[in-house]
């Protein structure tokens, strides 16, 4: 029992693995054709892509929508999170449930409704539009990881200041907020990748002139793959995997450096 | 009333109000409106009345696309439930260092673009992809059409959500205490009874949590079905599309994207009832 659960733990491992793994040799191929294993290898692609309007326009186009919608989402959810967490009032869970709404509906369904609505108030086709859109996608995840740190906030700190005579203001710009930025940090970015990673309702209301980086994508894969996608995918998830491995990286050695240096310094030493 | 004395904050003030009318008012601009509009448009287009539902329900393609929703975000729920126990108990059974490479690797595929794993299988798929390329190595002969069939894309999508089904039975199995475990092995539980009657039903909410979870976003789907299915077995969100990009249905469209909503809507409900909608994200 135990021994083949080991091993189909093990074959999930290489089946979560792999499809993120192979983008990388297919972005270095000489082949058009996702043809494996590559014929040659080369950087041609990443050059194409770089200097492909067709590709870095949507690209730039997706990171200033994502970027105002982070903006958005941050200005509007951090205060309706502290009403939510720190206060007792009534229809207090239905403004819960309002905030994890957008959650509950399939993106499809937004899309069909921004479809027409932007189209009434002509902003579909523009980056307002999306960032208007992004934004309301946005509030249910920034909020939850809001907070659930919030909720985890020990306000004997606040109130310690508040006994040594800092105002309610004093606390909240010296106290609260440096203890929450790591917390913002990463609601933010969840609101930038949410926007930045968003398909469906980008899919219908981008248009050519607002094009995010995910529509061009699916685009192009749709017409049967131009090879620079496997570029991109290969950048994408390099961007990740190297987001989440340099704490690590950091911490190992940091720790390496730290027992290197306890091995060669005296211990007699001051 | 509690008895607990209340702490300052506490006392009714205007203040939540304050920090939350700016974003209900945001969320009813451009959240509920549109939302509302779609409702508009399946009673109204192109006439006045229910016929856009009654035409979607009795109609047999509509019946044979949610049919086939249903049973792909089922299957799907079903492989990453297959996939994701055993990999979140052998976390729990090896090594620190190893478990948080796995969670690191789960993690990273948690947060690569939809679109990019999508892709992936493209390739991996492919005519001349590496799995065609290694059935023929091993000598199976001509490798079959893998990619835009039913397989394809429920591959991709169990790859795709199968993070949210590990993350949430792995928080689980987490917390089990171990003395449970040790004493149902001392009372002579071992492998299979073990795992049944132990650790199964211990894990079940996290299996619970995990299947609602990865069966809604199934149910909603658009990219995958669409890059990597088989267009003769299209999901729900890919008919939708379909309809309001190809034919310009708005009417049609949108009755469909209500029943689409209903059905979504009545699973969370009564998931909520019981368990609470935002512990299903957490």
């Amino acid at each position: 029992m135990n021994a083949s659960l080991r091993l189909i733990g093990i074959f999930a491992i290489v089946f979560i693995a792999a499809p993120l793994l192979i983008v990388v040799p297919m972005s270095l191929s000489t082949s058009a054709s996702l043809q494996f294993p590559p014929p040659g290898l080369w950087l041609g692609y990443y050059a194409s892509y770089f200097t492909d309007m067709s590709w870095l326009r949507p690209t730039w186009n997706s990171l200033v929508i994502a970027f105002f919608t982070t903006l958005l989402t941050m200005a509007l959810v951090v205060p309706a999170t502290f009403a939510l967490v720190r206060h007792r009032f009534y229809g207090k869970s239905v403004a819960n449930l309002m905030m994890l709404m957008p959650l509950a509906v399939p993106h499809i369904v937004m899309a069909v409704g921004y479809y027409s609505y932007f189209g009434d108030l002509r902003l579909v086709f523009s980056k307002t539009g999306v960032v208007l859109a992004h934004t309301c996608l946005s509030v249910p995840i920034t909020f939850l990881v809001l907070s659930a740190n919030l909720k985890g906030f020990d306000r004997n700190l606040e109130r310690a200041a508040r006994s040594l005579g800092a105002t309610p203001r004093q606390v909240f710009v010296h106290i609260t907020l440096p203890i929450l930025r790591p917390s913002l940090t990463i609601s933010a970015l969840f609101a930038f990748i949410q926007s930045f990673d968003e398909t469906v309702v980008a899919l219908f209301i981008s248009g050519r002139d607002a094009e995010t980086l995910p529509r061009k994508m699916f685009d192009s894969i749709r017409q049967e793959a131009d090879p620079v996608i496997a570029v991109i995918s290969t950048l994408l998830f390099l961007i990740v995997a190297l987001a989440l491995l340099a704490p690590h990286a950091m911490r190992l050695t940091r720790r390496m450096l730290a027992t290197a240096s306890r091995r060669t310094t005296p211990r007699d030493q001051t | 009333m509690s008895t607990a004395p209340r702490s300052l904050t506490d006392r009714p003030t205007l203040w939540p109000w304050l920090l939350l009318t700016p974003l209900a008012l945001y969320l009813a601009i451009f959240f509920l409106v549109p939302l509302a509009q779609v409702a508009w448009m399946s009673v109204s287009e192109p006439t006045p009345g229910f016929g856009n539902y009654a035409d979607a329900l009795t109609g047999t393609l509509f019946r044979k696309v949610m049919l086939n929703t249903f049973f792909t975000a089922a299957l799907v729920a079903f492989c990453c439930l297959l996939v994701g126990y055993p990999l979140a108990w052998l976390m729990t059974k090896t090594t620190p260092a190893r478990a948080t490479a796995i969670l690191l690797l789960i993690t990273m595929s948690f947060w690569t673009s939809f679109l990019v794993r999508t892709y992936a299988w493209m390739v991996l798929l492919g005519r001349n992809g590496p799995v065609a390329w290694a059935i023929e190595a091993l000598g199976y002969g001509e490798p079959p059409q893998m990619l835009f069939t039913r397989f394809a894309s429920t591959l991709a999508m169990v790859h795709i959500l199968a993070p949210y089904m590990i993350m949430n039975i792995y928080s689980v199995m987490t917390k089990i205490d171990p003395a449970l475990i040790r004493s149902a092995e001392s009372m002579g539980a071992r492998g299979g009874s073990l795992m049944r009657h132990v650790y199964l039903p211990l894990t079940a909410p996290g299996i619970a949590n995990g299947a609602v979870l990865v069966f809604v976003i199934c149910l909603g789907f658009y990219v995958t079905p669409v890059l990597l299915g088989s267009p003769r077995e299209q999901m729900a969100a890919g008919l939708i599309g379909r309809q309001i990009e190809e034919f310009l249905a708005f009417g049609p469209g949108s009755a469909m994207a209500m029943i689409l909503l209903a059905v979504t809507l009545v699973i969370l409900a009564v998931y909520h009832r019981r368990f609470g909608l935002d512990r299903l994200y957490g």
